[in-house]
């Protein structure tokens, strides 16, 4: 069988088709693009600009040629009488316009979940109401749950005080439950901050408990001596309100008044008066925050 | 040389007041999946015609992602790069092009882009030809569609800042990252040529085309293509590069772990396409081996064969 007259007649039917280039080019066609390191004439390169523009047309026709040559024989989908090529993974490394984003904690309920084992199932925004014969929406305006926030009738309850305004008793509900969610979206934002912080979460509330202790018992005139104390309160060290002797040593007395004196005549409110601890602690808690 | 910076997450201070605030910041949250880039076009203290109408056109070129700022600023980006980053972030674009114009440096293009909202490189080109869209007055190709781009010239693979700028062109005109494409909206073709370099060693032209195509029949399933010059025709000489600092530019190009593709490994094939896989056992813990409690081996007093034996024995 002959078939050189049939790849004869093929050859001549792709030469419209047909590049020929010395070193083969390279694409990459995830982002349509080809890199051609061939020889460019630079005579005519270096010519007016008609032959030069001329000859650009002519080298970048035959560039997108071969980048169309390689298009179409990509594997295609065909889709609503569109025929689409699918691109695959560029080559060329592209920065990216902003970091890889943070892995961000778990909430509690997610921590539950993954024990567990519970798979979260996407509800629907709409609902068939049966009652009004139509789609509403699930929560929100003119939501399916909102219906029994304005009724018109409520029943007292066998075990309630009779005086009880119950209207506003569902309203103070709704507050409520509105109030702890935000309460719980809170605690994970905080215990979230903490476990990015490798601390356990929990221990973030105590320390700040034992914190606040210590404030309140330093900022009062006995030192918290006299307070309540809590079941479970750690005892506190090196919190003693001193008192100087009535009758001081011979020099000490002097000085001191001195040293009182000095200050006041200079006028010197800061470089003193400065509490190093406190600046240092300042500074760092701005640290803090601005990160 | 450059200032060594470290690199700063932006917190976000900005906090949500109701579900839309919300949604616009989260979209400007950095995400797995990115946005398709924004590109701003700005306009330095002093400007000249021909800057003005390359940045009109590449403006044009890059819609719909793109923001075209008509006000001039005091800005130099190889200078301060605040002015742009600011601009950057605020318009939440990481592509930016300033055109100005001084008697030191006519006509004067930096294309850049931005990561983290810091900019990340910058090349620096003086516009020596622009030929507008509007002088050449033939078919324009419909805005976002994702043009082939075609890169002649061996500088574009060994000189150093030729490769800066190939890859800062190809970010550029990218639009949105697809893994398809229709192939009847092949419609633009953007080619960068590297023209020869002076006679000093100068750095040479960079030869920007823009067309448009129209598809023929050819015998086979691959069509002809021809070009028609749409514009704009950009003749630019490199400059000044700035080049990305090696920890910001690893930042950037790092793979989030939901796009690495996982490795499939113990998986082999033969010549005649049989899946083949290994079975790693693992040592036997010989020790642990049951001998003792083992009728067959136990031994005998009377060294006879056990029963099992002798009944085949038997009926043998």
């Amino acid at each position: 069988m002959d078939v050189s007259g049939i790849l004869a007649e093929h050859e001549s039917r792709s030469k419209a088709i047909q590049v020929d280039r010395l070193i083969p080019v390279e694409h990459d066609l995830g982002v349509l693009a080809s890199f051609d390191i061939n020889m460019l004439d630079e005579t005519k390169l270096r010519a007016g600009q008609k032959v030069r523009d001329n000859y650009l047309k002519e080298v970048s026709r035959e560039g997108a040629q071969i980048l169309i040559n390689e298009l179409f024989s990509l594997p295609t989908t065909t889709d609503d009488d569109s025929v689409y090529a699918s691109l695959p993974k560029t080559t060329t490394v592209l920065p990216r316009e902003k970091p890889i984003p943070k892995e961000k904690p778990m909430t509690r309920w997610e921590k539950f979940a993954k024990i567990k084992g519970i798979q979260n199932r996407k509800k629907s925004r709409m609902v068939f109401d049966e009652n009004q014969g139509e789609w509403r929406p699930r929560y929100g305006y003119k939501g399916v749950n909102n219906d029994d926030q304005k009724p018109w009738l409520v029943e007292v309850p066998a075990n309630a005080d009779p005086d009880k305004d119950q209207f506003q008793a569902r309203r103070e509900e709704k507050k409520e439950r509105i109030n702890k969610n935000q309460r719980r979206q809170q605690r994970n934002l905080e215990e979230g901050a903490m476990s990015e912080k490798r601390k356990h979460p929990q221990q973030m509330r105590k320390r700040e408990l034992q914190k606040a202790l210590v404030l309140s018992k330093s900022s009062t005139a006995s030192m918290g001596k006299f307070d309540e104390k809590l079941e479970g309160e750690p005892k506190i060290k090196g919190l003693k309100r001193k008192f100087d002797p009535l009758v001081a040593a011979a020099g000490k007395e002097k000085s001191k008044n001195m040293d009182i004196l000095s200050r006041v005549a200079k006028g010197d409110t800061s470089a003193t008066v400065l509490n190093v601890r406190k600046a240092q602690r300042a500074i760092n808690n701005s640290k803090r925050t601005k990160k | 040389m450059y200032t060594q910076r470290t690199i700063v997450f932006s917190t976000n201070c900005r906090k949500a007041k109701n579900a839309r605030s919300k949604r616009f910041l989260t979209n400007r949250d950095p995400k797995v999946f990115e946005n398709p880039k924004t590109s701003i076009f700005v306009r330095g203290s002093t400007t000249s015609q021909v800057i003005l109408d390359t940045l009109k056109d590449l403006y044009s070129l890059s819609k719909p992602n793109a923001i075209n700022f008509t006000k001039k600023n005091q800005i130099h980006p190889f200078d301060d790069e605040t002015g742009i980053e600011f601009f950057a972030r605020k318009n939440d674009s990481s592509l930016f092009a300033v055109g100005m114009h001084s008697k030191k440096r006519p006509h004067n293009l930096i294309l850049g882009r931005t990561f983290n909202h810091q900019v990340l490189d910058m090349v620096e080109m003086g516009v020596e030809r622009c030929t507008t869209i509007k002088e050449i007055n033939s078919r324009v190709c419909a805005a976002g569609t994702k043009p082939l781009m075609v890169f002649n010239g061996e500088a574009f693979a060994q000189n150093e800042q030729m490769i800066r700028l190939k890859n800062i062109l190809l970010d550029f005109f990218r639009g949105e990252s697809a893994d398809k494409v229709s192939l009847k909206g092949l419609e633009c073709v953007i080619t960068v040529t590297a023209g020869p370099t002076g006679i000093n060693g100068e750095p040479g032209l960079i030869f920007l085309r823009t067309y448009t195509t129209s598809l023929k029949k050819s015998g086979v399933r691959q069509p002809r293509i021809e070009l028609e010059e749409m514009g704009p025709a950009l003749d630019l000489r490199i400059r000044r590069v700035r080049y990305p600092t090696d920890e910001m530019w690893k930042q950037a190009t790092k793979v989030p772990k939901e796009l690495h593709q996982p490795k499939v490994k113990n998986v082999s094939r033969d010549g005649l396409g049989d899946k083949y896989g290994r079975v790693h056992l693992g040592k036997q813990g010989i020790d642990k081996i049951q001998t003792s409690k083992v009728k067959a081996l136990r031994k005998r007093l009377d060294n006879k064969p056990s029963k099992k034996q002798r009944t085949d024995g038997a009926e043998s």
